[in-house]
């Protein structure tokens, strides 16, 4: 193969490879090429390797790359490396496809004894009523309305608490630099001090959703409420789990909240049988945490505590993770019930590991959750 | 660079020599990066030697390393450039009766000699060589620092407003590592040659120890290493890194073990395991299974 002929499939198979869905620019070609240059591409072993590094930017792609890779350049004398790295080509995890209806999730089965007991809460407009009607007692006429109030309140809020992290840390630290520059009118001696405040940091959100039956219409709500206190956090990473845990944040950041509902809606009949907290927990620790916990990180368990799974599981697994975060608050419907005790097994178990317990069966009480971010 | 480095089979060599055991696909990626300019992306999990790697390459040219450890909150003060506040105040009272104006006067405490060089800077100041430079764990500093590093390492140029434009004569070779904590940005990964690091084969880890501790028993390298080999497929809080198979053979050599028994390991637990719950474990399970017949 003479040099004009090689420039010309290396650059086809740059081209291939951004089709298929590896980030490969301009740049990434070009070096590509001036690695040829180098001699570099003289041994099959050495080839593969420089491409791999030139066109991967992160782990997950490097399986992607050894598939194309071996698409594009089949050739019969194969190096056994490759060979062998090809043996462990397991295609892209897709998401599955998501059908586009667009239902508002959790609200389907309203019936008429739910339309009563939105009705029997007094109050001056649908606002105030809303405000303080369970979730899970809002009718389904109610339901767009209240999602509106609901977005509204919740971005002003998400307002409020980035503006209050600013202001707090003024006159903190004094700047020595900008000090000294103004000092020297006065001949040295520091008159005017000038303060450095402390860059407001964000925390990292890790939100964890029950979605098994009795939950589902709470974390519709709490999912909304995440998605309006974005901006706040530097991060955030949502996962739903029932009988097995999922991680949705790359669905989300990428089909938009939504879409996401939907989806998550047209699966919502496979996860009413049951919720293994535990089990959840612990593959959320085995697969996720390692990655995602840090000492900045809140994490946020929403779940009603009715594990279905094995005894003690969750009482290892939720104590994990508290050891790693900043803090642990466990949200409860239930615990905006009259006379409700913690006595579900689940919920006791974790109980002794959770630094704030709180109730968010209806807006008021997610509200209430804006003094207890600002104090964390 | 260093004269000895022709092509991939001088520099494994040369690595070699310095008892740092590598593989043709990373030494592929140094040499193109030496080649290239391009600052190399080395991520894995903690303790299998990625900061190892800038250190030996670092030693391998003959150049300085220049360590950027990075951490939560880490700002330019501490990344870059600081001005010597103590000895700007000194350097007033010192000219507070001198003819100078008061320009004249900025511009003297303002030089480079009341300058205190941080990591970064360093890196492009030097006068000789290209420096190696090592960003630690760059997965802990926010996004703010992290588009700061991108502009710096396309442009190896840093602005100092009092000073002017600090311009590198030397490009440095940059060797950037992650533990995966949170996903970098696309553009920073773009710059970057991409290396993954894996816990090592049996028969790679077993020439490590070799390489490091040239008077160990046969005997005792062949089990410590399968006994981590295996314990490395548990599920485990703190999987164990090359550095805990070393600290654990340095230990048993030092207590003066030529065998890997029941015994030895219930003593030094502590060099491989981290954390209370996998040492529960492992003692519940017991070490049987582990152990080579």
């Amino acid at each position: 193969m003479n040099q004009a002929t090689f420039t010309r499939t290396i650059i086809g198979f740059a081209q291939f490879a951004r089709s298929r869905g590896l980030n490969v620019g301009v740049e990434e070609t070009f070096s590509a090429l001036r690695a040829m240059e180098l001699g570099l591409f003289e041994e099959k072993a050495t080839f593969y390797y420089a491409l791999k590094a030139l066109f991967c930017c992160n782990k997950d792609q490097l399986s992607l790359f050894d598939k194309l890779f071996g698409i594009y350049w089949e050739t019969k004398n194969d190096d056994p490396k490759r060979q062998q790295s090809r043996h462990k080509i397991t295609g892209p995890q897709h998401l599955p496809k998501q059908p586009g209806v667009l239902s508002v999730w959790g609200f389907g089965d309203g019936d008429n004894k739910q339309e009563e007991d939105s009705k029997t809460v007094t109050g001056g407009n649908a606002t105030v009523r809303l405000r303080k009607t369970d979730f899970s007692k809002v009718s389904e006429m109610d339901a767009s309305i209240l999602e509106d109030i609901a977005e509204k309140l919740w971005r002003e809020m998400s307002k409020r608490l980035k503006r209050r992290m600013k202001r707090r840390h003024t006159r903190e630290t004094i700047d020595l630099r900008r000090t000294i520059r103004a000092s020297l009118p006065h001949g040295g001696d520091a008159i005017e001090l000038r303060y450095r405040g402390k860059k407001p940091r964000k925390m990292r959100l890790i939100i964890l959703l029950d979605v098994s039956g009795s939950m589902d219409k709470y974390s519709f709500f709490l999912l909304r409420f995440v998605w309006a206190l974005q901006s706040y956090f530097e991060q955030v990473e949502s996962f739903v789990f029932s009988t097995h845990l999922r991680c949705i944040t790359e669905a989300l950041k990428t089909n938009g909240l939504e879409k996401t509902l939907s989806m998550l809606s047209t699966q919502a009949d496979n996860w009413s049988s049951g919720t293994k907290i535990g089990e959840c927990l612990r593959d959320f620790n085995e697969r996720f945490a390692p990655q995602i916990l840090t000492r900045s990180s809140l994490v946020i368990v929403l779940s009603d505590g009715l594990d279905t799974g094995e005894k003690g599981i969750l009482e290892s697994e939720i104590q994990k993770i508290r050891r790693k975060t900043r803090r642990l608050i466990w949200l409860n419907p239930l615990k905006g019930m009259r006379d409700y005790e913690p006595s579900a097994r689940g919920m006791s178990e974790a109980l002794p590991y959770i630094d704030h317990f709180h109730a968010a069966h209806n807006l008021e009480s997610m509200l209430e959750l804006e003094d207890l971010l600002c104090s964390i | 660079m260093g004269t000895s480095i022709q092509d991939i089979t001088s520099l494994m060599a040369g690595f070699d020599r310095l008892g740092y055991v590598i593989e043709e696909e990373l030494a592929t990626v140094v040499y193109l990066s030496l080649k290239l300019g391009k600052p190399i992306l080395v991520e894995g999990n903690p303790g299998i030697g990625k900061t190892e790697l800038a250190n030996m390459l670092a030693r391998l040219l003959d150049t300085q390393l220049i360590r950027l450890q990075c951490y939560e909150g880490l700002d330019v003060n501490s990344a870059v450039y600081e001005w010597n506040y103590q000895k700007q105040l000194l350097g007033i009272k010192i000219q507070e009766h001198s003819a100078l104006n008061e320009a004249e006067k900025e511009k003297n405490i303002f030089s480079e000699d009341y300058l205190l060089k941080r990591p970064l800077l360093q890196s492009i100041s030097a006068k000789d060589k290209s420096p190696v430079l090592l960003i630690d764990e760059i997965d802990r500093t926010d996004e703010e620092f992290e588009a700061f590093l991108l502009e710096l390492l396309s442009e190896f140029q840093i602005t100092i407003p009092e000073l002017g434009t600090i311009k590198a004569q030397h490009i440095p070779y940059v060797i950037l590592t992650s533990n995966r904590t949170r996903e970098l940005s696309d553009a920073l990964k773009r710059r970057c040659l991409y290396h993954w690091v894996d816990y090592p084969s049996l028969e790679k880890e077993l020439a490590i120890v070799y390489k490091r501790f040239p008077e160990i028993e046969q005997k005792l390298a062949t089990q410590l290493v399968h006994f981590i080999q295996e314990l490395r497929k548990k599920k485990l809080q703190k999987t164990p890194g090359v550095s805990e198979t070393l600290d654990w053979a340095l230990s048993l050599m030092t207590l003066g073990y030529q065998t890997l028994d029941e015994q030895a390991v219930a003593r030094t637990y502590g060099c491989i395991l981290k954390s209370t719950d996998d040492i529960r474990m492992l003692q519940e399970e017991g070490v049987e299974a582990l152990l080579m017949a």
